[in-house]
């Protein structure tokens, strides 16, 4: 069996803010192997960002805080190394693109200066032959003219060509893992599958691993291998990719998908999850999702009434079961390969506790669109000077 | 640097097909904000007063000096002007020769002009101290004898003969006349030109505004810097250290010093700008704080670029602006700081001042004389517009709201 690239023990974040303490990562374990998609789908503010901030030790201490845990990297603990190491692993070992591609380059230099930075930092070399790995770099993301690109600002390009020299700047030192928070959201949809087909083709190409941090189940059922599901700042399902969408197990999973629009379906209004995601300082005992779920609804309707509780969540009152209300649910092996966090979840009481680790990869599909064929808007008919194999 | 770079990079991608001319090089939000700050008529003025002033500085021996430019006796040339130079002379003719000229050189960029002068500087000033010995005492009387001997065959004098130590030069009594055909812009107390002391005081006025603003932009991004990116504890006591800054009185603290230590320019400059930081400090903390949240700054970090790099070289170009829009105002400040320790009879002694010769326009005899009012004066208020003109220009050129982001 592989080692895994990146394994996430029990980490545990915290931030003091004027209304008290807050948890908003908790006892979060996952694994990543090399060349893997890893996939970590949630709500705005269920901890997703801020887990993928801690690998890197971007979380500002104060006011947050680690908890606890490990985050091993290549056998470190990131979490203990010295704060010069942990620069050299930034950038170098594993690197990060954002979620807003018009703020994340810097306004005052150029394209080619900002690259080419990163690179004499970490890989030792000339200013020339810097900006000519920074060259290569935008070539490689599918930008057309990349030695006339060099030359320009930030605020001469459009969204997704800036995102491409994101993507190029994270690459141009050959990181082995690269954190991908949200790189779509703020795209158009055309935009957002391009340069999702060109994570793909990099990664085929390269060989490395990817955490993608996304809302969109659209964009995960595309490139994900393993998926987990963060909800209320804990993972609540770990699967691959097939038996995510095949067989969801936890009920916030379900509400997910049934809140996807589906083509050939005739319905009037798209479900939603009720209710809203809790406040990180005042989180509901028990079960962080029984507030607003359907199943535990479901069931205290059909139970015994020593079982079953009645909760007022904002203005309605429900009756949920008691378990729900007064335990958390661990995380537990419920199928084979198939973590879930919930108390219903089938064989959840003889499942295996056990640390999610999948070394699962989808099969690749040969895919023959070429990417760079849209990636040159403006670029005023070069884009036939190179093309990608 | 970056030209160079560029060059190499195509150098060395040899068999590829000819690239079409490339676009006219975009303009940076730097490069913007200069040209839209040069567009503007108060940049303009404002810098072409400077311009006279900083000419004046430079050339002061020349322009107004007692010893004649050039003499010819006995058949030989020689010039009593350049052998009276002092140190400070050359170190200033040479510097400004070298800035003309690398500010023509395009191919670098500001910053490392500017380093290069300083370079050059560091080099020039150690040399000239050891090998430009003027003559230690100034017998100004000595041409003059010697033209009305008849012994020179030839005179090229200054445009104005008269150095502004030259006391009493024409006649014994000749201290506090007006102005005259002689004397321009009068004779002072002491019987000496005025237009000569002003033209000398320039310097004084250029650089007490330069060096001490300097101090201060320098201290004031440093410690503004590190306050706004590391917040906390840092912040909290760099707050109050701030505090503690603006509370001493700049004045009082310069009339101490100067009764303590005596009469020092240098010295003068050195309190103006460490008691002046702390507005610049308070300007970028409060531009860090905002920046520090902004995803390019977040993705520097990630980039795992060092600290003096984010701080410096990715932050301050983004949060400088208003500091330089300060740092005009605080030469314009400093001038007057020193015109006004002149002006109590605090400032120097053995140089003129504009400040000091206002002090003489009050006379001790109760009498007011209105040249040595109205024309050092002129010259205050003039320079002190000239800065303010260019420190508006270049706050509206950087103002985002009066020119739409793209």
């Amino acid at each position: 069996m592989q080692q895994p690239l990146l394994e996430i023990k029990n980490l545990g974040i915290g931030f003091s803010t004027e209304r008290g303490r807050i948890q908003p990562v908790r006892d979060v374990s996952f694994s990543i192997y090399p060349a893997q998609t890893f996939a970590l789908v949630g709500e705005s503010g269920c901890g997703k960002s801020v887990t993928s901030l801690s690998i890197l030790r971007l979380i500002p201490e104060p006011p947050g805080k680690y908890l606890g845990g490990e985050i091993l990297f290549g056998g470190r603990d990131l979490l203990k190394l010295p704060e010069h190491e942990m620069r050299s692993v930034r950038g170098k070992e594993i690197a990060m693109i954002f979620q807003e591609p018009m703020t994340s380059l810097n306004p005052v230099y150029t394209i080619g200066d900002q690259i080419a930075e990163a690179v004499t930092l970490h890989q030792h070399v000339s200013q020339d032959q810097a900006y000519r790995i920074a060259e290569d770099a935008l070539h490689d993301v599918g930008i057309a003219d990349p030695h006339r690109r060099l030359r320009e600002y930030p605020h001469q390009m459009s969204g997704g060509m800036r995102q491409r020299v994101m993507i190029a700047m994270a690459l141009s030192c050959q990181p082995k893992l690269l954190i991908a928070d949200e790189p779509t959201t703020a795209l158009d949809v055309t935009i957002q599958a391009q340069i999702l087909e060109l994570l793909r083709k990099l990664q085929r190409e390269r060989g490395m691993s990817i955490l993608l941090i996304t809302h969109d189940l659209g964009v995960v059922a595309e490139n994900a291998d393993v998926v987990a599901v963060m909800y209320a700042s804990r993972i609540v399902e770990v699967a691959t990719v097939e038996d995510l969408f095949d067989r969801p197990q936890h009920p916030y999973t379900e509400g997910l998908f049934r809140s996807v629009p589906k083509l050939g379906r005739d319905t009037e209004r798209l479900e939603t999850i009720p209710g809203q995601v809790p406040n990180p300082a005042r989180f509901p005992s028990g079960c962080k999702f029984h507030t607003r779920c359907p199943r535990t609804r479901a069931l205290a309707a059909q139970s015994q009434p020593q079982d079953v509780v009645t909760i007022h969540t904002g203005e309605e009152q429900a009756k949920v079961m008691r378990v729900c209300q007064q335990d958390e649910p661990d995380l537990r092996e419920v199928l084979p390969k198939h973590w879930a966090a919930c108390h219903f979840a089938e064989n959840f009481a003889t499942a295996a506790q056990t640390v999610p680790q999948l070394e699962h990869r989808r099969e690749v599909v040969p895919d023959m669109v070429d990417v760079s064929a849209g990636a040159a808007p403006g670029g005023s008919g070069h884009a036939g000077n190179f093309t990608v194999s | 640097m970056t030209n160079a770079a560029m060059a190499g990079s195509l150098a060395a991608m040899p068999g590829e097909a000819p690239r079409p001319e490339p676009a006219p090089s975009p303009r940076g939000l730097a490069r913007r904000a200069v040209d839209d700050t040069l567009a503007s008529w108060r940049t303009k003025t404002g810098l072409a007063w400077i311009a006279i002033v900083a000419f004046c500085a430079v050339f002061a021996p020349f322009l107004a000096n007692s010893y004649p430019l050039a003499v010819k006796m006995n058949g030989n040339w020689s010039s009593p002007a350049i052998k009276h130079l002092t140190p400070v002379d050359w170190t200033l003719l040479v510097v400004a020769f070298c800035g003309v000229i690398t500010l023509g050189l395009s191919r670098l960029t500001f910053f490392r002009k500017l380093l290069v002068l300083l370079l050059i500087l560091a080099v020039e000033l150690p040399l000239a101290f050891l090998f430009v010995h003027p003559p230690i005492v100034d017998v100004f009387q000595e041409y003059r004898d010697l033209q009305r001997q008849g012994r020179l065959q030839a005179v090229i004098g200054c445009p104005i003969p008269y150095s502004p130590t030259d006391r009493l030069r024409d006649h014994p009594d000749a201290r506090l006349t007006p102005p005259s055909r002689e004397h321009l812009f009068g004779v002072d107390m002491n019987g000496s030109d005025v237009l000569s002391a002003m033209i000398h005081a320039c310097r004084i006025a250029m650089a007490i505004g330069f060096i001490s603003t300097g101090i201060a932009v320098v201290i004031g991004v440093v410690i503004g810097g590190l306050m706004g990116y590391f917040v906390g504890w840092v912040d909290l006591f760099g707050m109050r250290f701030i505090e503690v800054f603006e509370a001493i009185p700049t004045l009082i603290l310069l009339i101490t010093f100067v009764a303590f230590f005596g009469h020092n320019l240098y010295l003068m400059m050195a309190i103006i700008g460490l008691t002046g930081w702390t507005g610049n400090a308070r300007f970028i903390r409060a531009e860090y704080l905002r920046l520090r949240n902004q995803d390019f700054v977040q993705a520097t970090i990630a980039a795992g670029l060092p600290l003096r790099s984010i701080l410096f070289r990715h932050m301050l170009p983004n949060g400088v602006s208003p500091v330089i829009v300060s740092a005009t105002f605080g030469i314009a400040s400093a001038i007057l700081f020193e015109s006004t320790l002149s002006f109590l009879g605090l400032g120097l002694i053995d140089e003129p001042s504009w400040g000091q010769m206002l002090n003489q326009a009050a006379g001790v005899s109760g009498t007011f004389t209105w040249w040595m009012a109205v024309f050092p004066g002129l010259g205050i208020f003039l320079t002190v517009f000239a800065y303010n003109l260019i420190g508006e220009a270049l706050r509206d050129a950087l103002d985002p709201r009066l020119h739409g982001i793209e």
